[in-house]
């Protein structure tokens, strides 16, 4: 063998062993990406196959179905500290020791280990009208809420069960997050005399923030993302269209409308939004990499 | 640096999104060759259909033995998404099933008219409406699906009124609803809206007791005025009966299948506007009730001046795709999977009232008779002539309508404007 030709191979060999993942990222999926961009300025039904230009946004823009789902993607964001601090919270008390803080943290974990589909059948009983919740409030005096059939409420309802099956992992990044906290300021704010808040506000959080970074970052991603199945089993997008989300739009149009041109355009929107946070989500993370 | 986050950014986007868009690939069983035929439905897999299934191939096969036939039972809930996809593609199988009014309108395009192979079949069978658009059919009926209103007739006796003669004026109906709610603390109606189904059941369940019998023609036939005393007094009704307390609790948030079924189930109201066929029917409240229990009534005339009816459309039914190679053949297995004898086996082991009404019914109880009965008489249902888009801002309203956040002016002014533009 001569030596260029070994030179060349070399050469070439990180291409060669990067090629597979390049490929089935291209071809399976930024090509099909692509198409349904294209996809998404061609029309339905009678019009199937034209251009029809930007009429498919201009129908989402008009649709107020689209439109609540695009608040309802807001609202997921106000409520993102909300479902941050809960697992953070809870991993706190068990960081401290609270009495029975091994049983929590395994009690804690199981829903995560649950299908959504599960998660959404179990409520589906809890919040009934005549369940067992309203039962209870009924039971304190308070008259019953109609958690899953009122619109002000539905979506905090899903939102909730959603935050309650997940949190669980969080719930450990926390954990672990703890485990490289420096036990020694916790002991030393306690003999100065702090309260727990200011445990928690002066020692904790910013021994944490990284940890903390990591998990609004993977929350927000599982609150825009997963919420399909508990919206499919637990209002299928009701009542009133109060619960819908950009995917359960997009599905809806395809798969019941017979709208695919529609609801590419549907995903192309979705695309950007994720694609928004997306970035916006790394410069925080490279910002908190930088800290360090 | 920054390029890199870019990339980085796009690709993380990317990826999420082609995880939450992408159908499941359907590529295996689709696109049956000469001498194939693919099925998909979503019944074949179902032990209840099975006899059903057997008998309709060994019909098909005394005619083509050389022609293999496949099933592919799909889910349910994935079917028209599925379906879409490989309309989309034109690729994908041979004959499918659909449920008869806007599923399968929507999708003519993609399907072949089968007029000239059906003929002689259209006298044994009934239900075609559900399966035509502008004068051609498009499948063949294999299950009858409607709207009769049960009763609880073990509810009836207890509050002392006649099981055997259910009301036939709204006012009777109403005031032997208040005496069952007396006597037994049972509510009038099971309703179940959270999927925005209860309105399609209650406007085809009590329509014909509300439009007079040619507005009700004219409706189904597409001349809709939405504006009419009549179509207003649906939704008025519909909200006047939850606001009287006349259904369950939480309509709203009571998915329809199962729950509202469930409460008919367990006694806790006296009727439920239910199906004929598959679910939610006679066969089911009968494993809680006892058959000899259920009774099934037409509507009460709300409005004088019309004649209740059965509402019903052809179910379930078998159609043929526009790419099949042999649309002859393909055309052959829709008639064997609709023959006489693969029906009764439908009938008989699934629950469904059968397309083809010579099947002999009376074993399976009095309210099976009286659905049977009334059949010749029947119509279509009001909810089916619309298009699923008007159906699914009919839902969105009627929940709504029950919570009191629309007028039922407003609601049907944007119900004509849908329907006019679909």
């Amino acid at each position: 063998m001569r030596p260029g030709t070994g030179r060349r191979a070399e050469r070439l060999a990180p291409y060669v062993l990067v090629a597979p993942a390049v490929l089935i990222i291209v071809v399976l999926r930024l090509w099909p990406l692509l198409l349904g961009v294209n996809f998404s300025f061609t029309g339905d039904g009678a019009l199937n196959g034209t251009a029809v230009g930007l009429d498919n946004y201009r129908d989402l823009l008009d649709d107020p179905l689209f439109r609540t789902a695009l608040r309802n993607v807001g609202l997921l964001v106000l409520l993102l500290p909300v479902a941050v601090a809960i697992p953070g919270l809870l991993a706190t008390f068990i960081y401290l020791r609270v009495p029975g803080h091994r049983l929590f943290r395994s009690v804690y974990f199981f829903p995560a280990v649950l299908s959504p589909v599960i998660v959404g059948a179990i409520f589906n009983l809890l919040l009934a009208y005549d369940g067992p919740l309203n039962a209870v409030l009924g039971g304190a005096g308070i008259g019953p809420v109609d958690w899953l059939g009122n619109p002000n409420v539905a979506i905090f309802a899903v939102v909730g069960v959603h935050v309650w099956a997940t949190f669980g992992m969080a719930l450990v990044v926390f954990l672990a997050g703890f485990a490289t906290l420096d036990a020694a300021l916790v002991d030393a704010a306690r003999v100065d005399g702090a309260s727990l808040r200011q445990t928690i506000w002066h020692v904790i959080v910013p021994g944490l923030s990284r940890t903390i970074q990591f998990v609004f970052v993977t929350t927000m991603i599982g609150l825009l993302t997963s919420m399909f199945g508990l919206l499919y089993i637990m209002t299928s997008g009701g009542p009133e269209g109060s619960t819908y989300l950009p995917e359960y739009y997009i599905w809806i149009q395809q798969g019941q409308m017979n709208r695919p041109a529609l609801a590419s355009a549907a995903s192309t929107a979705l695309f950007v939004i994720m694609l928004v946070v997306g970035l916006l989500q790394i410069g925080l993370l490279r910002r908190a990499g930088r800290e360090d | 640096m920054k390029q890199r986050a870019l990339w980085s950014a796009v690709l993380v986007a990317a990826l999420a999104l082609a995880g939450c868009g992408s159908a499941a690939d359907s590529g295996s069983s689709s696109g049956g060759s000469a001498g194939k035929l693919v099925v998909w439905d979503w019944k074949s897999g179902d032990a209840s259909a099975a006899s059903y299934i057997e008998k309709a191939k060994a019909d098909f096969a005394k005619r083509h033995p050389g022609v293999t036939v496949e099933f592919v039972a799909q889910p349910f809930e994935q079917y028209y998404t599925l379906l879409g996809a490989a309309i989309q593609s034109g690729k994908g199988p041979d004959v499918m099933l659909f449920n008869g009014g806007g599923q399968i309108r929507d999708r003519v395009d993609a399907l072949l008219p089968l007029d000239q192979y059906v003929d002689e079949d259209k006298q044994r069978l009934a239900g075609w409406d559900a399966f035509t658009k502008d004068g051609k059919v498009y499948a063949a009926p294999v299950t009858l699906q409607g709207h009769p209103i049960y009763y609880n007739k073990a509810l009836y006796q207890r509050a002392g009124l006649n099981p055997d003669r259910p009301a036939t004026s709204w006012s009777e109906f109403v005031a032997n609803c208040a005496a069952i709610t007396k006597a037994t603390g049972a509510k009038c109606f099971a309703q179940g809206n959270k999927e925005g189904i209860g309105i399609q059941f209650f406007m085809s369940g009590l329509g014909s007791g509300i439009l007079s019998p040619r507005e009700y023609d004219d409706w189904v036939a597409g001349k809709r005025d939405w504006n009419s005393p009549g179509v207003k007094r649906i939704f008025a009704l519909w909200k006047e009966v939850n606001d009287k307390g006349l259904n369950n609790d939480g309509a709203n948030s009571t998915a329809m299948f199962n729950d509202a079924f469930a409460v008919f189930q367990s006694s806790k109201a006296a009727h439920v506007i239910g199906l004929m066929s598959d679910i939610g029917h006679w066969k089911d409240f009968a494993e809680f009730l006892e058959a000899g229990n259920v009774g099934v009534m037409t509507s009460p005339v709300v409005n004088a001046g019309t004649t209740p009816s059965l509402p019903y459309d052809g179910g379930i039914g078998y159609a043929v795709a526009k790419w099949t190679k042999d649309p002859k053949v393909a055309a052959e297995l829709v008639r064997s999977l609709t023959s006489a004898e693969a029906l009764k086996a439908f009938h008989a082991d699934a629950g469904a009232i059968a397309s083809d009404t010579t099947i002999d019914v009376s074993s399976a109880g009095p309210a099976v008779a009286t659905i049977v009965s009334e059949i010749k008489d029947g119509k279509p249902a009001l909810h089916v002539a619309l298009s699923s888009k008007t159906v699914d801002l009919m839902g969105r309203l009627s929940q709504q309508l029950l919570s009191g956040s629309i007028t039922v002016d407003k609601a049907v002014e944007q119900l004509a404007a849908t329907d006019q533009a679909g």
